[in-house]
């Protein structure tokens, strides 16, 4: 089964969150954990974008392909893409794997590629 | 006998094509060249190479001890297929790198000193020797090591170099690292520059006389400014020694 | 609300120093509590972002304290980022507008360079949210060069103009023997010629070598005091009489518009509004050029220039020392270098330094009204000042 990353949609008021907060941001009334999970869709639009090349200790890689991607539902998300020439505006789609590896733990983020 | 003895202590130097020398233009606008070190100038290096012996800090007195035995044994006839390249800015010595050849096709990077910091120079150094070895020489693979931090990333990351952890490495024999052919030349356009032939009247200069460098890396003024875990986690004796240096005595 | 003044400053050369992280503070607090004139301070605020992780050193501002001999003195470290040191200026504003207090002793403090490049890089990458941005090895660097990124699309600003503030910057540093870089360098060796893509190598494209402030170690110190106290201790009069601080969004994505600057506008706004001055009041201005495209976007945002014109008033030399409103003139932190904690301090100490007269080759003439903004996280909690010289 694919994993997803959820965004956290307030129940009183409906105000779509990435990431999560324990207040929400627009009606600020939500009690303790007063959200449902939401995924986030998985296709959107290159925003901006990089290519990182001094990558922190954590990093064997060479170069890194980071940018922020506006989701089909108007959110926006930051993720690795795996793309070789980014333009501004491509139509990129994601998928949920590992995006970090620290001794024996693995962290499971979004990596975009060309839709 | 004396002459007889030498002949076999000495070894014997295999055909090395020369290395061309190249001129580039730095970030601070000044010119630098890079070329190829006769034996006789050796002297000329080691009284640089010397000093650095002493500053601690960034491998300067790892990297200085080993490069000064390097080249002493290089002038001395007991180092096989040295070569050795000096990095000159206006005739001020600004880097010394130099590496081996194994066989004709395999070379063996030994080290890259830089006595001028905060303009790249170490980077321009290792990638030319890169050239000589690949484009100058025509070896196919470059066996290389790194003694610090920022030389792994930037060369065994950076250049994506392969592992050839089999061969221990002549520098304290840890594993190599090997750059090959095909991996320097994919390299090439981002790592390495420089423009040939040299100017003359900028070539003349750099080969008259090998200039002191103006700003080299100096030992910290202050006993305690010294990397203090090294040599007295305590730093107590540090403290003592600076008081001496100051002609207070430690017992009042 | 009472008037707050600085009566005292001190600062270490910004470099890689081998000395412990307590001995750095101290000998910045120590040069600033000679300055004043003053061996006893009422309270004490440390500035610093990296010392339990880094330096494995807790409650730092009781180890400064007790190095200082200040005891009793009450001491708070204060944690914020990269806006450490705009923070501290404004608890030690807040003690002695209060009345609780009437001298405090604010330094601020970094010692990167105790760990390797790429462990430093990690350690500030921390501030990044941890779940949306931390995990995909993003680094400030990586946000800076993907806002750059949207810069150029939107303004039309160019990497010529990013190398143009770099160079300024690293330059300006030359007239000031504290800063980190000491090395002059020209457009053609980090742009125009062939050799210039490996002199000025990409870090995060569209951002360079020479667009990122180098990683150093260092300290500064200032003593605020109240009004009397200053009478008394008969220094140069300069008083604080702005202090701004807003804060935005934590993941850089979730941002209204990707473009904007909206903590550095408030927290400008609230400043100038406090002091009852405008942007165009101000002599001489110190901005957060972690990157250069910070010091374009936070010179529109604070208002200096319009949305969208930064990079045209640098063309024009308005920026630099002698035109309209000269940013940076001490190297900024691309010249003078970053030690993250004590920034904040820096940059009050070198606009106290340009009031008091006394910045040499580098004094902005007759400056009366300077301006500092410190940037912490990427653009979500910016602290700004305006100090004003009293006759």
């Amino acid at each position: 089964m694919a994993r997803e990353i959820y965004a956290y949609q307030c129940r009183l008021c409906g105000e779509m969150h990435y990431p999560f907060k324990m207040v929400c941001k627009n009606c600020k009334q939500n009690d303790f954990f007063e959200f449902d999970t939401v995924p986030l869709p998985k296709k959107g639009n290159l925003l901006t974008f990089t290519r990182v090349y001094n990558l922190p200790a954590q990093y064997e890689v060479a170069t890194l392909g980071l940018g922020i991607v506006e989701l089909e539902n108007g959110m926006r998300m930051l993720g690795q893409i795996d793309i070789d020439e980014p333009k501004a505006g491509m139509a990129v789609v994601g998928s949920v794997e590992i995006v970090r590896e620290e001794t024996y733990d693995h962290y499971y983020g979004m990596v975009f590629r060309k839709a | 006998m004396s002459v007889d003895l030498e002949k076999i202590l000495r070894p014997v130097d295999s055909p090395m094509a020369p290395y061309e020398p190249k001129y580039m233009v730095l970030a601070s606008g000044e010119v630098a060249v890079v070329r190829q070190v006769s034996r006789d100038e050796i002297p000329d290096l080691l009284k640089h190479v010397e000093p650095l012996i002493h500053v601690e800090r960034d491998y300067y007195d790892v990297v200085a001890s080993r490069v000064y035995a390097e080249l002493l044994g290089h002038y001395q006839y007991r180092f096989q297929d040295q070569y050795v390249l000096a990095v000159q800015i206006d005739g001020e010595l600004a880097a010394i790198v130099n590496g081996r050849q194994v066989t004709p096709k395999l070379g063996l990077s030994l080290h890259t000193l830089a006595l001028r910091r905060g303009l790249r120079i170490g980077a321009h150094a290792f990638a030319a020797k890169m050239e000589y070895h690949i484009d100058g020489l025509g070896h196919d693979e470059v066996l290389i090591v790194a003694e610090s931090p920022i030389g792994f990333r930037r060369w065994m990351i950076e250049y994506k170099l392969e592992k050839r952890f089999d061969i221990p490495h002549e520098l304290g024999g840890v594993p190599s690292w090997a750059l090959t052919r095909e991996l320097f030349d994919r390299a090439r356009a981002n790592l390495v520059v420089g423009r040939r032939p040299v100017p003359p009247e900028l070539l003349e200069k750099a080969m008259e006389k090998i200039l002191p460098p103006s700003d080299p890396p100096t030992p910290a003024m202050d006993p305690l400014a010294a990397t203090r875990s090294k040599y007295d986690p305590t730093a107590t004796a540090l403290v003592e020694q600076r008081w001496e240096m100051e002609g207070r005595s430690s017992d009042a | 609300m009472r008037d707050v003044y600085v009566a005292g400053i001190g600062i270490t050369t910004f470099t890689r120093l081998e000395y412990p992280l307590v001995e750095i503070a101290s000998y910045a607090s120590m040069m600033a509590l000679k300055d004043a004139g003053i061996t006893e301070v009422d309270h004490v605020y440390v500035a610093n972002m990296g010392a339990p992780r880094v330096n494995h050193q807790t409650a730092l501002a009781s180890a400064v304290v007790d190095s200082l001999s200040l005891m009793p003195a009450g001491a708070a470290a204060i944690e914020n980022g990269p806006a450490s040191g705009g923070s501290a200026i404004k608890a030690g504003f807040e003690a002695i507008a209060s009345g609780m207090h009437d001298v405090v002793l604010v330094a601020g403090v970094e010692r990167m360079r105790e760990v390797n490049n790429l462990e430093a890089t990690d350690f500030v990458a921390t501030l990044t949210h941890p779940i949306a941005e931390y995990i995909y090895g993003v680094t400030l660097p990586a946000h800076a060069a993907m806002f750059t990124r949207l810069y150029m699309e939107k303004y039309g600003v160019t990497e010529r103009h990013l190398a143009m503030v770099g160079m300024k910057n690293q330059n300006a540093a030359l007239n000031n023997v504290w800063a980190h870089l000491q090395q002059e360098i020209t457009l053609e060796g980090i742009l125009d010629s062939e050799e210039a893509m490996t002199n000025n190598p990409y870090v995060a494209e569209p951002l360079r070598f020479f667009d990122a402030c180098p990683v150093s170690d260092g300290g500064a110190a200032v003593i605020l005091v109240s009004k009397e106290k200053a009478k008394e201790l008969g220094r140069p009069l300069i008083k604080i009489s702005g202090v701004g601080q807003a804060t935005d969004t934590h993941a850089v994505h979730e941002r209204k518009e990707p473009t904007d600057l909206l903590a550095v506008r408030k927290a400008a706004g609230d400043a100038f509004a406090m002091a009852g001055k405008t942007p165009e009041d101000v002599d001489v201005a110190e901005l957060h050029d972690a990157f250069t495209i910070l010091e374009i976007a936070e010179s529109e945002e604070v208002g200096f220039f319009p949305k969208g014109e930064g990079h045209l008033a640098l063309e024009r030399g308005d920026t630099a020392l002698g035109g309209k409103i000269p940013i940076n003139v001490g190297g900024g932190l691309k010249g003078r270098g970053h030690p993250v904690g004590a920034t904040g301090v820096a940059q009050a100490w070198e606009i106290v330094t340009q009031l008091r007269g006394d910045g040499g080759k580098r004094q902005v003439e007759g400056a009366e009204v300077g301006f500092t903004c410190n940037f912490g996280g990427f653009g979500n909690n910016v602290v700004c000042l305006v100090f004003e010289k009293e006759a």
